[in-house]
C-alpha cells in the first residue's frame, strides 16, 4: 500500500469498516511511514472536532411561527364551501339553500329595474333603435318622440341623454327634411 | 413510550395535525443545524427548515410509510431548498459564516461565558485562554465547512454533524454507496487540510 492507497482508507480505518485483509496493509504502511502517521493523526482530530460542533438551538418562535404558517396553508387548501361553511358556520344545504336565493333576489331586482317585466313595448324605445325608421316616413310629428320627455320613466331620460350625439343628428336630419318638403325651397 | 416518526405520520394523514407539530418539533434541530451548516446562515435556515416542513405537510398524502424514512425525505426536500438559496443568492455573499457566529452568541446569552462556565468544574486544568481557542477553532471548522464544494460539504455534514448513516446520505444525496463513502473521505481530507493552522490547538 502506498501512501495515496492510504489516505483513501482514513475514513475507513477510523470507523473499522476496513476487512481483515486491507486492514494488515494499511497499518503496515502507517507504522513505517511518518508522514502518514502525522496526516491521520491530523484527520482523525479534525474529523473529531467537526462531530463536536455544538448543536445551533432553534428560536423560541420557530414552532408557533410554523403552526401559524401551516393554519394559513390550510385555510388556503380550502375549497370555496369549506371557507363559506367557515364563515356562516352552517351545514351545506342551507348554505346553498341560502345562495340560490339570493341568486333568484338579485336577479328579480335586476330584471325589474330594466323594466324586463313590463309586457308592453315603449315605442319610443323602438324609434330610439331604428330612428332612420322614423326619418323614412318624413312625418314633423316625429320630433317629439325624439325629444326627451319631462316626466314619466327615468329610465328612459338616462338612456336618451346617454347618447346626445346620436339625438342631436336625428332631430336635425329631420328638420332639415320637414323644412324642404313645406318650405319650397 | 416514543412514537416512531412513520407512526405519526399515518396519524397525521388521517387528519390528526398534532401529529405533524410533534414531527416538527422532533426535527427542528437538526433540520436547522443542516441548512444553517451548509449555507453558513443562521437566520435564513429558520426560514428554510419551516419551508421544508410546509413543503412536506402540503405534500403529506404523497408520503409511503415503510418506503422512504421520514428523516431521508425531510434532508432531500431542505437539500433542494439549500440548492436554490445557494443559487438565488449568488457567490457575493454566499457563505456568512460570521452570521453564523454571531446569532450563535445571540441565542445563547453569552455563548463564551457559558463556555467558560461549563468547562470550569469539570477541567481541573481549566484555562480561559484555551476556551476561547476552542472558540476560535469553532468557527474556523465552520468556514472551513463552508468553503468546502457542494458535493462534499452535503455528505460532510450529514455524516459528522448530522449522524447519518452511509445508507441514510446515499438516498438523500441519490449516490451509489461507493462514491458516498469516498466524497466524505475526501471532505475529510479537504477539511483536515483547511484546519492545518489550528492543528496545534487540537
Amino acid at each position: 500500500m502506498n501512501c495515496l492507497q492510504a489516505e483513501e482508507n482514513f475514513s475507513a480505518h477510523l470507523e473499522d469498516a476496513l476487512d481483515y485483509q486491507t486492514l494488515q496493509r494499511f497499518e503496515s504502511h502507517i507504522a513505517e511511514c511518518p508522514t502518514c502517521q502525522r496526516e491521520y493523526a491530523r484527520f482523525s482530530e479534525s474529523v473529531k472536532v467537526s462531530q463536536q460542533l455544538p448543536q445551533i438551538e432553534p428560536s423560541p418562535y420557530f414552532i408557533p411561527t410554523l403552526q401559524q404558517r401551516l393554519a394559513e396553508e390550510q385555510r388556503g387548501t380550502l375549497s370555496f364551501w369549506q371557507r363559506l361553511q367557515g364563515i356562516f358556520n352552517m351545514p351545506k344545504w342551507a348554505l346553498s339553500g341560502v345562495m340560490v336565493l339570493l341568486l333568484i333576489t338579485g336577479t328579480a331586482t335586476f330584471l325589474y329595474h330594466n323594466d324586463w317585466f313590463n309586457g308592453e313595448i315603449d315605442p319610443s324605445n323602438e324609434q330610439i333603435s331604428t330612428p332612420r325608421a322614423g326619418l323614412s316616413s318624413g312625418s314633423p310629428s316625429l320630433n317629439n318622440q325624439f325629444l326627451p320627455r319631462a316626466s314619466g320613466s327615468s329610465d328612459f331620460s338616462n338612456t336618451i341623454s346617454a347618447q346626445p350625439m346620436q339625438q342631436h343628428y336625428t332631430l336635425k336630419r329631420v328638420s332639415y327634411s320637414t323644412v324642404s318638403t313645406g318650405g319650397g325651397l | 413510550m416514543l412514537e416512531l416518526d412513520d407512526e405519526l405520520m399515518q396519524r397525521f394523514q388521517k387528519g390528526d395535525e398534532d401529529a405533524f407539530n410533534r414531527l416538527a418539533r422532533r426535527h427542528q434541530q437538526p433540520l436547522i443545524n443542516f441548512i444553517a451548516r451548509f449555507t453558513g446562515d443562521r437566520d435564513n435556515a429558520e426560514d428554510l427548515a419551516q419551508e421544508t416542513f410546509i413543503r412536506m405537510y402540503k405534500a403529506a398524502n404523497r408520503y409511503k410509510p415503510g418506503r422512504a424514512q421520514f428523516k431521508t425525505w425531510m434532508y432531500l426536500i431542505a437539500k433542494r431548498l439549500c440548492m436554490n438559496e445557494i443559487r438565488n443568492r449568488g457567490r457575493r455573499d454566499r457563505f456568512r459564516v460570521d452570521n453564523i457566529a454571531t446569532n450563535d452568541k445571540a441565542y445563547s446569552a453569552n455563548d463564551e461565558q457559558i463556555d467558560l462556565i461549563a468547562t470550569a468544574p469539570a477541567d481541573a486544568a481549566f484555562q480561559p485562554e484555551v476556551a476561547l481557542e476552542r472558540k476560535e477553532l469553532r468557527d474556523a471548522i465552520q468556514k472551513a465547512i463552508a468553503e468546502l464544494p457542494e458535493q462534499y460539504r452535503f455528505p460532510l455534514i450529514l455524516r459528522d454533524i448530522q449522524g447519518l448513516s452511509y445508507e441514510e446520505i446515499s438516498k438523500i444525496l441519490e449516490l451509489r454507496s461507493g462514491t458516498t463513502k469516498s466524497r466524505i473521505n475526501r471532505a475529510r481530507l479537504m477539511l483536515k487540510d483547511k484546519l492545518k493552522p489550528f492543528m496545534e490547538l487540537l
